[in-house]
């Protein structure tokens, strides 16, 4: 940062811009005040309705030893590192680099064309994406119509059947505009002169790619990681709408099963241990990117 | 790299992930625009806006205003508190604004659900289990991103104009006005349109805190509507989908140019 003397007309402003700031200071401080408090409420047996709405009591680490010791929690996790994994990290972040690759420099109508559908899909919200995967994916959906039933085969119910890839593929389908863009955009701050240089000392595309691109935008990478490993790991909307977690506990996922034992079985306390525990293993496998984003090269 | 043409089996790749990206919109469009539909994809039977009709009228017309009144709101409240601190965070030089600027990019990644059960519990306290309640909830979670992409567009305002303004003997509040606001018009758009995008689309809180069915947003309205008809009807929610994802869609390539700018300031300066 600058340093800069404080203006004149700042300095006679003290008050004037002080009022200003109050709405939002008050408001990030609710924000703080709140992690806080889930913190507190994850020791405690808090519920939303009944007797311990009122009288509720500390009860130490309880919560958090029943999500090691009750089935649920660790099922969720596998569920929910599975989806992240295959969604974010497979899907949206090497689908959207190789889009990103393959359009680079490209003019026309086919790079017009997959870039605004990408975007569609982006832009559309959470629950037109759900409706629109149900239905695609359901006994006599689309998948079925040009496919399945083409092919000679009985109709196969994708959503009940392998709900867990289709919301996966409904989160690529959903989100790969993102990191489509970021590595459009990462690419671009590759200088042309470094890679003509490297053509010109005899690279192949995959030396250039490997030995000069990937190194230089490895602080892009793992920027495109870290938001996309932390919106997919607690997403909730687009897969609560698809399969509310099912069948069974097919895709119930952390954010789902948090969701459930907070304002279905109403343990406002033992949700709270939950959303702790997705915190911090969001924040360890932030620490990890933020390494590879810091590591000199 | 350095061809401007694709390569026969890149082209068919490229045409083959645009066929599966395209299907489902195709889809929506058959089926909204056709008053027979039935979930398949062909070309509509019997044309017509039928369908569009019912998803702008009756309850689902009261869904559309709902969600209008909720992304309005949010948007308005999210850019009033983030100008108002913004413009300081911009301007003024303090112990711990490295500090702060920081907080608030960690406080930006903090995933809703982690204050989701305090937020619940302390709307359910006041009284606030209704649309004021999410907005209020909707605006505190966007604050932290608002304040920081607010501050990089008022880095960009020159701040020689100011001088300039101050010299002529023009007042602080003077300054804001004619001057700063004016020339950050495009972030304060920006902002507006992503918190109102944002809270458009929003399902959550509204899924915890709306108590009666008449101040369901559109985004509950599909929810409920999808999943608890038996027998699906396809024609309305597909143009309901439309009618939904409309003013999403809209406001971006409305703002093209400027969302640009937003996203490259997702990053912090210091």
């Amino acid at each position: 940062m600058r340093s800069q003397d404080i203006r004149p007309w700042l300095a006679s402003g003290g008050p004037l811009l002080f009022v200003a700031a109050l709405p939002a200071i008050l408001l990030v401080g609710v924000l703080l005040y709140f992690t806080f408090w889930a913190l507190a409420f994850s020791f405690t047996d808090l519920e939303t309705v009944g007797a311990k709405a009122v009288n509720w009591s500390w009860v130490g680490i309880d919560n958090y030893v029943r999500l090691f010791t009750r089935k649920g929690f660790l099922e969720s996790l596998w569920v929910t590192l599975q989806f992240t994994f295959f969604s974010a990290i497979v899907g949206q972040c090497v689908m959207g680099f190789l889009l990103a690759v393959a359009l680079r420099g490209k003019t026309g109508r086919l790079r017009a064309l997959v870039e605004v559908s990408l975007m569609l899909g982006w832009l559309l919200p959470d629950i037109v994406a759900a409706f629109l995967w149900s239905a695609t994916t359901s006994e006599s959906g689309l998948l079925n119509q040009f496919i399945v039933i083409p092919l000679g085969f009985d109709p196969i119910n994708f959503r009940n059947d392998y709900a867990l890839t289709v919301v996966i593929l409904a989160n690529v389908w959903k989100g790969t505009a993102w990191s489509y863009l970021l590595f459009t955009a990462a690419l671009d701050s590759v200088p042309r002169e470094v890679l003509e240089a490297a053509t010109v000392d005899g690279a192949t595309s995959r030396q250039r790619m490997w030995r000069i691109v990937l190194p230089m935008i490895r602080p892009h990478i793992a920027t495109n990681m870290l938001f996309i490993t932390i919106w997919t790991f607690t997403y909730f909307s687009l897969i609560f709408a698809m399969t509310g977690g099912g069948p069974g506990n097919d895709t119930r996922v952390l954010a789902i099963f948090l969701y459930l034992q907070s304002f279905d079985v109403h343990k406002l306390g033992y949700g709270s241990a939950i959303s702790v525990a997705m915190l911090v293993i969001v924040g360890g496998l932030s620490l990890i990117y933020l390494r590879l984003l810091k590591e000199p090269k | 790299m350095e061809r401007s043409t694709h390569s026969p089996m890149m082209a068919l790749a490229l045409s083959f992930v645009a066929v599966i990206w395209i299907s489902p919109f195709a889809w929506l469009l058959a089926n909204a625009f056709d008053t027979s539909a039935n979930g398949q994809l062909r070309w509509p039977q019997t044309p017509g806006l039928g369908n569009f009709v019912d998803a702008i009228s009756g309850e689902a017309g009261g869904q559309f205003v709902n969600s209008v009144i909720l992304a309005t709101g949010t948007a308005t409240m999210t850019v009033a508190a983030a100008a108002g601190a913004a413009y300081g965070l911009s301007r003024l030089t303090f112990r711990g604004k490295d500090a702060i600027l920081w907080g608030l990019v960690l406080l930006r990644m903090l995933p809703t659900n982690g204050v989701l059960v305090p937020i619940y519990f302390a709307a359910q306290t006041a009284g606030l289990l209704n649309p004021l309640g999410v907005m209020i909830a909707l605006t505190v979670l966007n604050l932290p991103f608002t304040l920081l992409l607010m501050k990089n567009f008022f880095d960009t305002v020159p701040f020689e104009l100011e001088e300039a303004a101050h010299v002529e003997g023009a007042s602080l509040w003077q300054i804001l006005i004619r001057i700063v606001l004016p020339l950050s018009r495009a972030g304060v758009a920006v902002v507006w349109f992503f918190a109102f995008t944002g809270a458009w689309n929003e399902f959550l809180f509204p899924l915890i805190f709306a108590r009666s069915e008449a101040v369901f947003p559109m985004s509950i309205g599909l929810y409920s509507a999808f999943g608890q008809h038996g027998a699906i009807q396809y024609g309305f929610l597909a143009a309901y989908s439309i009618v939904y994802a409309a003013p999403a869609v809209g406001v971006y390539f409305l703002l093209r140019r400027n969302m640009n700018t937003g996203f490259a300031g997702v990053g912090v300066k210091g």
